[in-house]
């Protein structure tokens, strides 16, 4: 930022366990978004340190925090963040051949079943509704067999049954996958079926 | 994942179908326009060396050694042998003229063809070869003068021939017209027994060649250490100075269409490999995210750019054949000559210009694409990795400047277009910038349409003075081709209008001067005024006397030239040192045309001594002129005041247009004035027109091609800021804004960048040409006003409905469709 420099995060020191399942919630603008940043390796801290399983993502480049997203991280996104040129099978294949893994289409194939797409898996995303695509999405976070599952907003754009739907799904697989989920959100139903709480207010953190 | 599989996907989703389109037509515009111009070149040579009757000619005033034949006969060069020399031509006792023989050898002519009628001024046939031995051919003059018809015998020197048919003309007949009279041609094993060829005779020998261009080249090598005084080796550049220069330019012309071609090509493949990266932003922040390193994405994107640059190429290089087979399919009628094989040259330079956009244009910002962050996953709003854009520009300069001087292997081109790309840039962005804002300030006052508009462009100011540089860019080069176009064919035109005089006459004695004037004025028949001609010789130059002797070729030496004299300036020349005589002086003066003067090494004020008959003249040298030589209208070098020159003896001359309906009055004319000799220049006047004409057409369409690369650049310009301006289209649409809010004020928008855009084109486009014609085309540079208002109409018209077609769909579809699918 030019000019002032702005503290978006201040003296937050926070721990999760392996297996747990916590939600971050707070208003638009409390810092949730660069808190999820940092944790999941996307973004550099310019203080502080963020260490997963025994490594310190701040002494890590921008390259090898790629490599370690790939093989130990999975996202969600509001967005979806599909890639509008890949068929939704494709889309579950890509972080799988990203890591160089073999029989990939199985394994996405497998995965796209799981969510109920088996018979989508052919189709683009502008040609699925937004609750298929987030399914696509939660095919393609579990397909890598991800340590911990990042989960932003997820049922932000989707309507109230499609969004239930889904956090259903989500947290159905992550019991199945043993995997450490951490969850965005400002809806406080949503956040109440995680195991843990921390609500950030004005870049702070308030244990619930 | 595989670069092919990416490719492939990409291909599906059509985000590659820009940028291949961009290369594929750069490839083609390049390798098409290069072929077309390579093929038209060679065969519009081949067609100009008709003019030599053959591709070399080496000339003397002596017999030419004939090993020379052997060793061209030993590469596989063909030759054939002329001697041309006056000579008496009798018909018995009653009737001779004299005449200029031409004895030709059987090969002759060696490019071109000889025709000939079977009756004077009868309908003109085509000839494989000339008069066999013991027969003549004659000019359809002659018939009248010796009073005689196909079949009668006449007599040259110590022999006899059968008069076998009219001679029409030879290819070469342009080469030397002047002195002698009219035609007889012969067969050159005939001259020994005529006899009159004899050591010292004024006579010209010619050994003619033809063959393959580069057997040639080596050929004229080795001939020309061995040429002595008086032996001249001489090409289609300096055997026809007209057509040469003709071609010169044309091939300049072509090339500068070319190497202006290469840089819309890179600019468009630059803009599209920026959109394409720009769009591919969110893509890489999501493999980013999804554990994809630096390395794996330009990896990916390298790879892909590669394979895409081969398709490309290939693609190109088609559509490059493509582009100039149907250019000679569709012109075939308008090219009668046969155009020659391309050879892979153009296609290589289709593929380097493939490659180096991909390096130069393309590369640069799919590079940047690999240090997109991954935190655009979360947050859209992050700045787009850009900071090195700048050196991009520059390296994309760097490359089109070799690639332009690669192309054209002529820097002071290059220089000129750069120089003209240059002020572009330079005043484009400082001029774009307060145009821009000075537009903000009108916008104020103004209604909403044009404040929205207005607004829009203040914003978004950089990236709009970079578009207008752009498109200034496109409309200059588009403008600068244009200009040249115009008048190059202007001044060929100008130089040779259907009117233009085809015909010479000469020898007329002052007391027929009266009664030609009257019966031309009597046959409607339009001539130049008539000269008086005197022949003289030239002795000294400053007191210095000159060498004499024909072996002595170049430089001063004494010479025989024909004089005119005249009270005023004649038409056509312009004066270029010193000047013109006051009307009706007495002083010994001279003007002296401007190759002469200085091949003489004469100065305005130096006297010059002359021989007019067996009297000396000393005259001062008062002006120096220069004249068109091309006009086909008489010239002389030397001109005095008539009172100088009122005591020697003179003939007069003229020129005149005759159309080929029209020449029986040749004959009723030879018939009256015997005396005066007729030059036919009509069939070598059209042949230069048909030339001309050839090069003309060729030049059109070669504009159109680059008109259609323009405007390629002229819509990925567009396209390049779509998206954003579509994107806030449909916000203001969702608020509710109406259809003719939002066209008008895209219209407003897209309308000033271009009208800023053509301002700007039309000054550096003056600056180019101005460089151009002064440096690079040797013509004259003439301000052009006409060309502002098109200039600066047609770039506000054509980007400002470009722009609003390409944003229409945000008035057509969904606000939300139009936001989801950004």
């Amino acid at each position: 930022m030019a000019g002032t420099e702005l503290a978006i995060l201040k003296g937050i020191t926070l721990e999760i366990k392996s297996g747990e399942s916590v939600a971050i919630i707070g208003a638009s603008g409390s810092g949730k978004s660069t808190l999820l940043g940092l944790l999941a390796g996307l973004d550099e801290a310019t203080g502080g340190s963020v260490d997963i399983d025994g490594t310190d993502l701040g002494a890590l480049d921008e390259d090898e925090r790629a490599r370690f997203r790939g093989q130990h991280i999975g996202f969600v996104f509001q967005s979806f963040q599909l890639l509008p040129a890949l068929t939704a099978l494709e889309n579950v294949m890509l972080p799988l051949e990203l890591q160089g893994q073999n029989k990939v289409q199985e394994q996405a194939q497998h995965y796209l079943e799981r969510v109920g797409l088996a018979s989508r898996v052919g189709h683009y995303p502008l040609q699925l509704s937004g609750g298929e695509q987030q399914r696509v999405a939660l095919a393609r976070a579990f397909a890598s067999k991800p340590a911990i599952l990042f989960a932003d907003e997820p049922t932000g754009n989707l309507d109230t049954a499609t969004g239930e739907h889904i956090i259903d799904l989500l947290f159905e697989l992550n019991r199945e996958e043993g995997t450490t989920l951490v969850l965005v959100t400002h809806d406080q139903v949503l956040a109440d079926r995680c195991q843990r709480r921390l609500r950030l207010d004005g870049g702070a953190l308030v244990q619930e | 994942m595989t670069a092919t599989k990416m490719l492939a996907r990409d291909w599906r989703g059509g985000e590659l179908g820009v940028l291949v389109m961009a290369l594929v037509l750069a490839v083609g515009v390049v390798s098409g326009i290069s072929a077309f111009t390579t093929r038209l070149q060679n065969a519009l040579e081949q067609e100009s060396h008709r003019f030599l009757a053959a591709d070399l000619v080496v000339t003397s005033g002596r017999e030419l050694p004939a090993q020379w034949l052997q060793s061209a006969a030993d590469e596989g060069l063909q030759s054939a042998l002329t001697l041309q020399f006056p000579s008496m031509v009798y018909v018995g006792e009653d009737a001779m003229s004299l005449a200029s023989v031409k004895a030709v050898t059987a090969a002759y002519p060696l490019r071109g063809e000889i025709t000939y009628s079977t009756e004077p001024f009868g309908p003109v046939l085509a000839a494989e070869r000339g008069p066999a031995q013991g027969q003549v051919w004659l000019d359809s003059r002659l018939f009248a003068l010796l009073d005689v018809t196909v079949g009668d015998e006449v007599t040259i020197g110590d022999a006899n021939f059968v008069v076998a048919a009219a001679a029409r003309t030879e290819p070469d007949q342009a080469a030397s017209f002047y002195g002698y009279g009219p035609r007889v041609l012969m067969h050159y094993a005939d001259i020994p027994a005529t006899g009159v060829v004899q050591p010292g005779s004024r006579v010209e020998y010619r050994q003619l060649y033809a063959g393959d261009a580069a057997v040639l080249a080596a050929f004229r090598q080795w001939l020309e250490p061995q040429l002595r005084d008086g032996q001249r080796a001489v090409t289609v550049d300096e055997g026809q100075p007209r057509i040469g220069s003709a071609l010169d330019r044309a091939e300049r012309f072509l090339l500068l269409a070319g190497s202006l071609a290469v840089v819309l090509a890179g600019v468009a493949v630059a803009l599209a490999a920026r959109r394409f990266s720009e769009r591919h932003h969110d893509y890489v922040a999501i493999i980013k995210s999804l554990g994809a390193t630096s390395a794996t994405v330009n990896r990916l994107y390298g790879t892909s750019l590669l394979l895409l640059g081969g398709i490309a190429t290939l693609l190109g290089c088609l559509l490059g054949w493509g582009i100039q087979a149907l250019f000679f399919y569709l012109f075939a009628d308008q090219l009668p000559v046969q155009p020659g094989p391309s050879g892979p040259r153009p296609y290589a330079i289709g593929a380097v210009t493939s490659l180096t956009c991909l390096l130069c244009f393309a590369w640069p910002p799919l590079r940047r694409l690999g240090l997109a962050s991954p935190l655009r996953v979360l947050r859209r709003d992050l700045p787009m990795e850009s900071r090195r854009a700048v050196n991009d520009y520059i390296l994309g300069l760097v490359a089109v400047t070799l690639l332009m001087w690669w192309y054209s292997q002529d820097w002071q081109l290059t220089l000129a277009v750069l120089a003209g790309l240059g002020v572009t840039v330079a005043l484009g962005f400082f001029l774009a910038l307060t145009l821009l804002r000075g537009g903000r300030l009108v916008g104020m006052s103004a209604g909403s349409i044009w404040r929205l508009a207005l607004a829009g462009l203040q914003r978004r100011g950089r990236t709009n003075a970079l578009q207008v540089v752009i498109f200034a860019m496109a409309i200059m080069m588009l403008l600068v081709l244009l200009l040249v176009r115009t008048s190059l064919i202007d001044e060929w035109q100008a130089q040779l209008p259907s009117d233009a005089p085809n015909h010479f006459m000469i020898n007329i004695g002052p007391e027929d001067l009266q009664d030609i004037e009257q019966l031309m004025r009597a046959e409607d028949i339009t001539s130049e005024p008539f000269y008086p001609m005197i022949r003289g010789r030239i002795m000294s130059v400053a007191g210095e006397e000159l060498r004499s002797g024909d072996d002595v070729q170049e430089g001063r030496r004494q010479r025989e030239i024909n004089f005119t004299w005249s009270d005023t300036l004649p038409n056509d020349n312009r004066l270029l040192a010193g000047e013109w005589w006051v009307p009706g002086t007495d002083e010994a003066l001279v003007s002296l045309e401007e190759e002469f003067a200085e091949r003489m090494g004469i100065e305005v004020g130096d006297s010059v001594g002359f021989l007019v008959g067996s009297q000396p003249l000393e005259a001062r040298v008062a002006s120096i002129r220069s004249l068109q030589w091309q006009s086909m209208r008489p010239n002389f070098y030397l001109v005095f005041p008539p009172r100088v020159l009122a005591d020697y003896p003179a003939t007069f001359m003229t020129s005149f247009h005759l159309d080929a309906a029209d020449k029986g009055f040749l004959n009723q004319f030879i018939r009256r004035f015997p005396t005066v000799t007729v030059i036919e220049m009509d069939i070598v006047v059209e042949q230069i027109r048909t030339i001309i004409n050839q090069v003309s057409a060729a030049i059109n369409l070669v504009l159109v091609v680059i008109l259609a690369a323009g405007g390629l650049v002229l819509v990925a310009g567009v396209q390049a800021s779509v998206d954003a301006r579509v994107h806030e289209s449909a916000i203001l649409r969702a608020l509710g804004a109406p259809r003719r809010l939002i066209l008008g004020g895209l219209l407003i928008e897209f309308a000033t960048l271009g009208l800023f855009a053509g301002l700007l084109a039309t000054l550096a486009a003056e600056l180019s040409v101005f460089i151009l014609q002064t440096l690079v085309m040797d013509m004259q540079y003439t301000p052009t006003p006409w060309l502002w208002p098109i200039g600066v109409c047609s770039g506000a018209v054509v980007i400002g409905s470009l722009g609003v077609f390409s944003c229409r769909r945000v008035v057509s579809t969904p606000p939300v469709r139009v936001l989801r699918e950004l």
